[in-house]
C-alpha cells in the first residue's frame, strides 16, 4: 500500500467534507405541509449524510488510481501479483456491514414513527375512492362528498381511507410526503396531521396526484388539497351539505 | 469478415430460412385460430373475438415459425431417422438462419439488441420531446403512455439478453476452452424466440399499443385496449427464450471446462454469467405465470386479479418482482463480471478478492430472491412485511461493496492502459455507485413512501442500468470488438464517445433526481408548471446523449467493415478467448486447452493461465507481457 495511500484518503476526507457543508446548508426538500413530513425529510438528510463519505471515498480512490497508475507509453511490465489481502477484504466487510445496519436502524426508527401516528386514532376521517381519472373525496361523518378538491382542517390527525373503483391508482400529496395505493377491492389507509394551511396556488406540492400509472388520463388525475382552520373547515362542510 | 471467400448463399437467398419461418409461422397462425373459431361457432358463441384468436393462434404460429426456421431440419428430420442438413461453416448467410455455432449466435444477439437499444433510445427522444414542456404536447396523453411503455419493454428485454445472449454467448465456450455451448440446438432456438418479441411489440401499435409500461398491472392490463395482448404474449415468449439461455450456460460452464479449468479458476466473467443463469433459470417461470394468468383474465374472463370475482391485483405485483426484481441482477451481475474482467486484464493485475468476489455473486443470488417487495411499500400490503423487506434489500449493499472493493484493490498499483475500454469500465464505476447509493433511498421505507413512483426511480434504475449495465455493455464492445470481428475499432471515435457519453448521461440523469425531490410522477406525459426548467434541461441533455450513439455505431460498422485488422491477442490478456485467432475458427481451439494456472497470471513470470495444444502453444498463445 504504501505512503501514496494517504493521498486519495485524504481527497476522500476532502470531498466528505466539502458534500457534507453542501447538505447541512442546502436542503432539496420542498416545502412541507403535515407534521410527518419531518420524518420521512429527516430520513432523506440522515441517508444523504451517510451516504456522502461512501461517494467521497470511493470517487476519491477512482480518481486517483486512474491518474497515478496509469500506464505511460510504451510500457510493457505488469503490476505487482497482488491478489487480495485478508485484513482489507475483512476490513472493508465489517465496514460496509456496520453502515447497513446503521442504515437499517435509521428506516426502522423512521418507520416505526410514521406508525406510532398511524396507529393514534384519527381526529378525521375522510375516504378517498380513485377513479380513472379523478378523486371522490367523502366526508362519512358529514355526509359530505366531492371531486373537486380536498379540503382538510390545520391540526387534526387526518385518516384517509383509500380505495379505487376500476384499476390501481396511488394516493399521493406531495407536502405531505404521504402515499398509498388506491386498489380495487382493498381499503388502505394513511395518516397525517396537517400543520399549516395553505393551498395548492401557494404551494403546488398541495394536490393529491395519482402515483401509479393507470392509462390514458394518468398524467392529469390531480386535485388540489387545501388545508384551512377548524372554523372554515366546519363552515366549508356546511356549505357543501347544503349544496347536495 | 472481409477477407472470407464469398459463399454460395449470398443475396436474397440468405433470407429463404426467415422466408420458410414466416410462411410456416403464417400457417401454424391459421391452424390455430380457425379451431378456435370452430370450436366457438360449435358452442354457439360468435366466432370472432380478436384476442380469443390471436390467443390461440399465437402458440401454433410460433411453432410453426420455429419449425420453418430450423427446428424442422435440426429435430424432426433426426426424429424421422433423416441425414441433418449439413450447416455453413463461413459467410454471412450463417448470420440469418438456423446456425449452431455459439458465435454465430453471439453476434447474432449483439445486433439484434444493439438495433432494439437505439431503437428503444429513440422512443425515449419522443419521451423527451414530450416532455421538454408542460401541457399535453407532441405525442397527446395516449401516445406518450405507448412510446414510454414500448420503450420500457424494449430496454428491459436489451437489458436482459444483451450481456447474457451477446457476450455470454460469444465468450462462455471460448473462456472455458470449450467447442461450443453444451445444447447449441436449444441455443439458436433461444435466439430464434426473438424475432417473434420484436414483431409482437412493434405490431401492438399497430393495434393502438398498450399503455401499462413494462409491468403490465392488473386490473388495468386486463381493461386496456388490444395492444396488451401482443405485449403479454411477447414478454412470455421472450422469457422462454431467457429460460433456454440460463440452462445452457449453466451446462456448459458445468460440464465443459476445459481440463485443469478449476471453479476457483473460472475467469470472474464466467462467474457472473454462472450467477445471472441460476437466476434466469429458476425465477423467471414465475413472471411467466403472472403474464398467463393476466392473459386469461382479457381473453377467458378468468378473475385471478379481479376482485369482483374474488381475485387479488395485489398478488399479481408479488409474482411479477418475484422474477422482475432478480431479474436486475441477470444484467447487472454480468455486467459486473464485465467491468471487473476488463480492470484486471487492463490494469494488468489479477483480480483483487476473487474468492470474495464470487461468494459476493452467489450471495446476490440468493438475496435477489427475497428482496421483491421493496417495489411494494406503497401498494397497501401486510405491514409487517415492511421490515424484513427493507432489510433484506438494505443487505445487498454489503456483497455489492465486495465488488467495489476488487474493482479500486485492482486498480491500486495497476499498469492501467486507460483506452476506451477501460474508460467506460471506469465510467460504470462511477454512475453505478451513485445507482447504489440512491437505491439505499428506495430501500428505506420512509424515503421511498415520498420516492416512490417518482422521478427519482427513474434516475436511481438508469443509474444502474444505463449507466452501469449498458457503459458495462460498451466496454465490452469495445474490450472484444477485435475478438469477434478481427479487426481493430477506432481509439480516438472511442475516446470521443465515453467522454459525450459520460458527459451527456450524468446531464441527462442526475437532474432527474432532483426533478423527482420535487414531486415529478413517473409514467406522465404532463406535470406542474414549476418542473418546466428542470425538464427542459433534461430533455436537451437527452438529445445530446442521443448523439453520442451515433459516434458509437459509426465506429463499429466502419471498423468492422474497413478497421486495421487486429492481432489474435490485442491486449496480451491471459484468458483463453484471446488464445486463438480473431474471430476464432469454428470450434474455437486447434487442440484443446489445458489450464494450469489462475486466470490472471500478471506480475508472476513464467506463469501461465493455460496452454493450448499439444506443443505448449499456439498462434501467440500464453503472452503475458
Amino acid at each position: 500500500m504504501g505512503r501514496s495511500f494517504w493521498f486519495p484518503l485524504l481527497g476522500a476526507l476532502g470531498l466528505t467534507v466539502l458534500g457534507e457543508s453542501v447538505a447541512l446548508g442546502f436542503d432539496p426538500s420542498p416545502p412541507a405541509a403535515a407534521a410527518e413530513a419531518g420524518v420521512v425529510d429527516g430520513a432523506f438528510r440522515t441517508l444523504t449524510f451517510l451516504a456522502i463519505p461512501v461517494f467521497a471515498f470511493v470517487l476519491s480512490f477512482l480518481t486517483y488510481s486512474a491518474l497515478r497508475f496509469r500506464r505511460r507509453p510504451g510500457e510493457q511490465a505488469d503490476g505487482p501479483p497482488v491478489r487480495g489481502s485478508r485484513p482489507v477484504a475483512v476490513t472493508w466487510l465489517g465496514v460496509t456491514t456496520a453502515l447497513t445496519l446503521v442504515l437499517i436502524g435509521v428506516g426502522t426508527v423512521g418507520l416505526e414513527e410514521l406508525r406510532h401516528t398511524a396507529r393514534l386514532s384519527p381526529d378525521l376521517v375522510v375516504r378517498v375512492e380513485g377513479m380513472r381519472w379523478g378523486w371522490q373525496v367523502a366526508y362519512p361523518e358529514a355526509g359530505v362528498s366531492t371531486n373537486r378538491e380536498l379540503v382538510l382542517p390545520v391540526g387534526r390527525r387526518i385518516r384517509v381511507e383509500v380505495t379505487s373503483r376500476d384499476v390501481v391508482h396511488s394516493f399521493w400529496i406531495p407536502a405531505f410526503r404521504a402515499k398509498i395505493d388506491a386498489v380495487p377491492g382493498m381499503v388502505t389507509s394513511v395518516a397525517f396531521t396537517p400543520n399549516r394551511t395553505g393551498g395548492y396556488d401557494q404551494n403546488p406540492d398541495l394536490r393529491v396526484q395519482c402515483a401509479e400509472l393507470c392509462g390514458t388520463g394518468h398524467s392529469l388525475m390531480v386535485i388540489p388539497v387545501r388545508i384551512v382552520t377548524e372554523e372554515e373547515f366546519r363552515q366549508w362542510l356546511a356549505n357543501q351539505s347544503r349544496q347536495m | 469478415m472481409a477477407g472470407k471467400p464469398v459463399p454460395t448463399d449470398v443475396g436474397l437467398r440468405m433470407l429463404l430460412p426467415v422466408g420458410r419461418g414466416l410462411l410456416f409461422g403464417a400457417l401454424g397462425f391459421l391452424v390455430g385460430s380457425g379451431l378456435a373459431a370452430v370450436i366457438r361457432l360449435l358452442t354457439g358463441r360468435t366466432p370472432w373475438a380478436p384476442e380469443v384468436l390471436l390467443a390461440a393462434g399465437y402458440p401454433s404460429g410460433l411453432i410453426g415459425w420455429l419449425l420453418g426456421v430450423g427446428m424442422w431440419d435440426y429435430w424432426v428430420r433426426e426424429w424421422f431417422g433423416l441425414p441433418r442438413r449439413p450447416e455453413p461453416a463461413d459467410g454471412p448467410g450463417r448470420f440469418f438462419r438456423f446456425c449452431t455455432d455459439h458465435k454465430v449466435i453471439g453476434v447474432q444477439y449483439l445486433v439484434t439488441f444493439t438495433a432494439m437499444m437505439l431503437l428503444g433510445g429513440l422512443l425515449a427522444m419522443l419521451m423527451r420531446l414530450e416532455l421538454m414542456a408542460p401541457g399535453v404536447g407532441v405525442l397527446g396523453l395516449a401516445g406518450y403512455n405507448a412510446v414510454m411503455s414500448l420503450h420500457g419493454i424494449f430496454m428491459i428485454a436489451v437489458a436482459v439478453a444483451i450481456l447474457l445472449g451477446g457476450f455470454a454467448n460469444f465468450l462462455v465456450p471460448l473462456m472455458v476452452g470449450a467447442e461450443d455451448v453444451a445444447f447449441p440446438r436449444l441455443n439458436a432456438l433461444s435466439y430464434w424466440l426473438i424475432p417473434p418479441v420484436a414483431l409482437l411489440l412493434v405490431g401492438s401499435l399497430l393495434l393502438g399499443g398498450f399503455e401499462t409500461g413494462w409491468t403490465a398491472y392488473p386490473p388495468l392490463a386486463v381493461v386496456n385496449p388490444r395492444g396488451e395482448s401482443f405485449f403479454l404474449l411477447a414478454f412470455l415468449t421472450f422469457g422462454f427464450s431467457s429460460i433456454l439461455g440460463g440452462l445452457n450456460f449453466l451446462a456448459t460452464i458445468i460440464g465443459l471446462r476445459a481440463p485443469g479449468l478449476t471453479w476457483s479458476r473460472l475467469p470472474i466473467f464466467i462467474w457472473s454469467v454462472f450467477a445471472a443463469s441460476l437466476i434466469s433459470l429458476t425465477a423467471t417461470q414465475f413472471v411467466a405465470f403472472a403474464l398467463l394468468s393476466d392473459i386469461l383474465d382479457r381473453v377467458a374472463g378468468t378473475v385471478f386479479y379481479n376482485p369482483v370475482g374474488g381475485g387479488k391485483p395485489l398478488l399479481y405485483q408479488h409474482l411479477f418482482w418475484f422474477y422482475s426484481h432478480p431479474a436486475v441482477y441477470i444484467m447487472i451481475v454480468p455486467a459486473f463480471g464485465i467491468v471487473l474482467e476488463i480492470i484486471a486484464h487492463l490494469a494488468r493485475k489479477p483480480l483483487f478478492a476473487y474468492r470474495w468476489v464470487v461468494g459476493a455473486f452467489l450471495t446476490i443470488v440468493f438475496l435477489s430472491f427475497i428482496v421483491w417487495a421493496h417495489h411494494l411499500f406503497t401498494s397497501g400490503m401486510d405491514e409487517r412485511l415492511h421490515v424484513p423487506f427493507m432489510v433484506t434489500t438494505e443487505l445487498i449493499s454489503i456483497p455489492t461493496g465486495m465488488v467495489f472493493l476488487a474493482a479500486l484493490g485492482t486498480l491500486w498499483e495497476g499498469r492501467i492502459l486507460l483506452n476506451t475500454p477501460m474508460l467506460f469500465a471506469l465510467g460504470f464505476l462511477f454512475n453505478f455507485l451513485i445507482g447504489g447509493i440512491t437505491g439505499i433511498f428506495l430501500a428505506d421505507v420512509p424515503t421511498d413512501i415520498q420516492f416512490q413512483d417518482t422521478y427519482f426511480v427513474v434516475a436511481h434504475f438508469h443509474y444502474t442500468i444505463m449507466g452501469g449495465e449498458i457503459f458495462a455493455f460498451l466496454a465490452a464492445a469495445y474490450y472484444w470488438f477485435p475478438k469477434i470481428t478481427g479487426r481493430m475499432f477506432s481509439e480516438r471515435l472511442g475516446k470521443l464517445h465515453f467522454w459525450w457519453a459520460f458527459l451527456g448521461f450524468n446531464l441527462t440523469f442526475l437532474p432527474m433526481f432532483w426533478a423527482g425531490v420535487r414531486g415529478m410522477t413517473r409514467r406522465v406525459a404532463d406535470y406542474q408548471p414549476v418542473l418546466a426548467d428542470v425538464n427542459l434541461f433534461i430533455s436537451l441533455a437527452a438529445f445530446f446523449l442521443a448523439g453520442s450513439f451515433v459516434v458509437f455505431v459509426v465506429n463499429m460498422v466502419y471498423s468492422w467493415a474497413r478497421g486495421p485488422v487486429a492481432a489474435a491477442n490485442p491486449w496480451g490478456a491471459t484468458t483463453l478467448e484471446w488464445q486463438t485467432s480473431s474471430p476464432p475458427p469454428h470450434g474455437n481451439f486447434p487442440h484443446r486447452p489445458n489450464v494450469v494456472d489462475s486466470p490472471y497470471t500478471y506480475g508472476m513470470p513464467g506463469a501461465v493461465h493455460a496452454v493450448v495444444g499439444p506443443a505448449g502453444g499456439s498462434d501467440g498463445a500464453n503472452k503475458t507481457g
